[in-house]
């Protein structure tokens, strides 16, 4: 077959594609019509028409203005700022490194490395908290080593805020070290010799030449980092303070033991009001790699 | 990136097989059997409970399903109120540690049997003390008591009061840590205890209709302020775990030396080398720390609900009563005249005369709230 050939039978199966192709994306987007956008709005609404007392609805931003007027509440919005931020700096700081290596490396090391790598993805997560206990608690494993070589015992990070910055960061390395090898794939070796061959240095090599084309990788990978950070139930719950709480466990208790779902639910909205900033983030970044 | 490809595929099978509904139906002669209770007494049921009673009853097994917490199978609960209004299978039988209140209107329409009137045959065994209202049947007992690490406290120096207990734990820094009151009830009763002494320790003082804000700030903020003044002499300066277990946990980690614990669960963890053999229990003698007893009702749309009334009935005999004591370190439901007269003999000295209880409904979130905002932000566990 000859590239003509080709090029002119191409356009007739696209074309006779078409409604079959939107017949395939449908079910998904119906799904996340129904299971997701359906239940944000109902959201807001219920959190801004609130019951009167004489059974009516009325429009009322009261919920939020307790939020917001709560500093309790405030507190653990904080903090659930703090820890993703943190978090976040600290994957990409862990995570670059390893993509990197496991990018450029020829040896067998790399695949026990990536293995490794990959671990904490099937791990769930209530297991590693009581591990975390075990480990990095309060006359853990890592006291118990210490102590053995005649050293003071750690500081725990158990029930302190760093407890779950420690575990979520451990619990995302897999996806984050993912995204960045795939991004680095498309920085392609002939780029990297042609810089060296006219002399850059490691770091004009990653400044230059590899950061600029995976920025676009960073930019997701955070993303998706923070996207599930940010909500995070089981880590902050077991390994945080009782307060301030992140908004996962607070939403929860609001919920389920103080038995208040608009307030419940107006933590929920705000926090998906964070969340979307990294979500429109994400989808720019899609929509900008997809347009030639 | 063949492992990537893989790993994406696997997500995407196991979240399908997730999102399939699934086509159940509660299957005859299986009681359904739903628990919020935590796993030493899922435990007690699979070694104890259910091989007990399928052998006296051929033909009829149970399936016991963790509900996770009393909200959790609160859930299954509405379920079967839906049901009960379709006429449809709820899927469910018998729920243990129950309260039938939290269903609203439930009692109203007779989703849960009346034990007073299903005609069991050990119904009047039933103590006293622990008769609630005719939809819930009290089965088992369970008070939250102090464990402490024998090896660096020694039991003769042990605080019996709570006074002293104040003053072991601020002469003692870091080696007292209580879970928080919504977590689990060995905190949560702690804090109740802190609430009967601000208040006279006089149970009778709170009921669950006597309720209001003006009562409950009245009563609840000198708890808290009693409560703030220990945290700084709490394990790293006022920190507090997410559950019973996480207390257990550190406890066995050596890393405190007192912790408010459930008597049933520290028993069995001490049966099971969870805590050391050297941990020692001891009940505050001017109040004791509350606890109270656990129920079960019994849905009467149930598929099984003659054979789960059988069940009822069956775990206020002798021999599963006795098995309570012995097996699970919990008190009896039934009065102690019905339990085995030689552990009536052995357990003469842990009998309770009264168990103070704390009235849940809204005391219980006005607790929770309260403690949240007055005590547990007060000091930053990472300065």
């Amino acid at each position: 077959m000859t590239s003509t050939e080709a090029g002119a039978l191409a356009p007739a199966p696209t074309q006779r594609k078409r409604p079959i192709g939107l017949l395939l994306v449908a079910v998904p987007v119906l799904l996340v019509l129904w299971l997701i956008i359906w239940p944000i709005i109902s959201a807001v609404i219920q959190t801004l028409w609130l019951p009167t007392p004489d059974g009516g609805r009325t429009f009322s931003a009261e919920s939020y203005e307790f939020f917001v007027s709560d500093p309790y509440s405030r507190a653990n919005l904080a903090i659930t700022l703090w820890t993703t931020g943190v978090c976040a700096v600290l994957l990409l700081v862990i995570c670059l490194p390893i993509a990197l290596y496991l990018r450029f490396s020829n040896s067998k090391i790399a695949a026990y490395v990536q293995g490794l790598a990959i671990f904490p993805m099937f791990v769930p997560s209530i297991i590693l908290s009581f591990a975390f206990i075990r480990v990095l608690g309060p006359n853990g494993t890592v006291d118990l080593l210490l102590n053995s070589v005649g050293l003071p015992k750690i500081k725990s990070p158990y029930l302190t805020p760093w407890g779950p910055v420690i575990g979520l960061v451990w619990d995302n390395i897999p996806l984050t070290v993912l995204i960045l090898l795939s991004g680095l794939g498309n920085v392609s070796n002939q780029a990297i010799e042609a810089a060296r061959d006219v002399g850059a240095g490691r770091f004009a090599l990653l400044w230059h030449i590899i950061l600029p084309r995976i920025s676009n990788s960073i930019l997701v990978a955070i993303s998706f980092a923070v996207l599930g950070i940010f909500s995070a139930f089981t880590l902050p719950y077991v390994l945080g303070p009782a307060a301030p709480e992140m908004m996962g466990p607070f939403m929860q208790r609001t919920f389920r033991d103080l038995f208040d779902p608009t307030n419940a639910i107006t933590q929920a909205v705000i926090t998906f009001g964070f969340c979307i900033v990294f979500g429109l983030f994400y989808v720019r970044s899609v929509a900008k790699n997809r347009t030639p | 990136m063949k492992r990537r490809h893989f790993l994406i595929s696997a997500a995407a099978i196991s979240a399908g097989v997730t999102l399939m509904p699934r086509m159940t139906f509660a299957a005859e002669g299986v009681i359904d059997v739903y628990f919020t209770s935590d796993q030493n007494v899922i435990d007690f049921w699979t070694n104890v409970v259910k091989p007990k009673f399928e052998a006296a009853n051929s033909g009829i097994t149970l399936n016991l399903v963790d509900g996770g917490d009393g909200p959790g199978v609160a859930a299954i609960g509405d379920r079967a109120l839906a049901a009960l209004a379709s006429g449809a299978d709820p899927q469910a039988d018998l729920f243990e540690g129950y309260d039938t209140r939290v269903n609203a209107g439930a009692i109203d329409k007779g989703l849960f049997v009346d034990f007073s009137t299903a005609g069991l045959s050990n119904y009047s065994k039933i103590n006293p003390l622990a008769n609630d209202i005719p939809t819930r049947l009290p089965y088992r007992g369970s008070q939250v008591l102090l464990a402490y690490d024998t090896t660096k406290l020694d039991p003769a120096n042990v605080p019996k009061t709570w006074a002293d207990l104040v003053t072991w734990i601020k002469a003692n820094p870091g080696q007292f840590i209580y879970n928080r009151p919504n977590k689990g009830g060995s905190g949560g009763n702690f804090v109740r205890r802190a609430i009967f002494e601000a208040n006279g320790n006089d149970p009778k003082k709170f009921t669950v209709d006597n309720f209001t804000p003006e009562f409950a700030e009245e009563a609840l903020t000198p708890a808290w302020a009693m409560l703030n003044d220990l945290a700084p002499s709490l394990f790293e300066n006022g920190a507090y775990t997410s559950g019973n277990t996480q207390s257990l946990q550190l406890l066995g980690q050596s890393a405190v030396t007192m912790i408010p614990a459930w008597s049933d669960q520290a028993l069995s963890a001490i049966q099971q080398g969870v805590l050391p053999e050297t941990t020692g229990l001891v009940q505050l003698q001017d109040l004791g720390l509350p606890g109270g007893f656990t129920y079960i009702a019994v849905l009467s749309n149930g598929a099984n609900k003659d054979a789960a009334l059988k069940l009822a009935d069956f775990l206020l005999t002798e021999e599963i009563q006795s098995a309570v004591l012995t097996e699970l370190g919990g008190f009896p439901g039934v009065s102690w005249d019905y339990v085995a007269a030689d552990l009536r003999e052995r357990f003469a000295d842990i009998i309770p005369e009264s168990i103070p209880t704390f009235p849940g409904g809204k005391w219980e979130t006005a607790i929770n709230d309260g403690w949240y905002r007055a005590v547990a932000p007060n000091v930053d566990p990472a300065s």
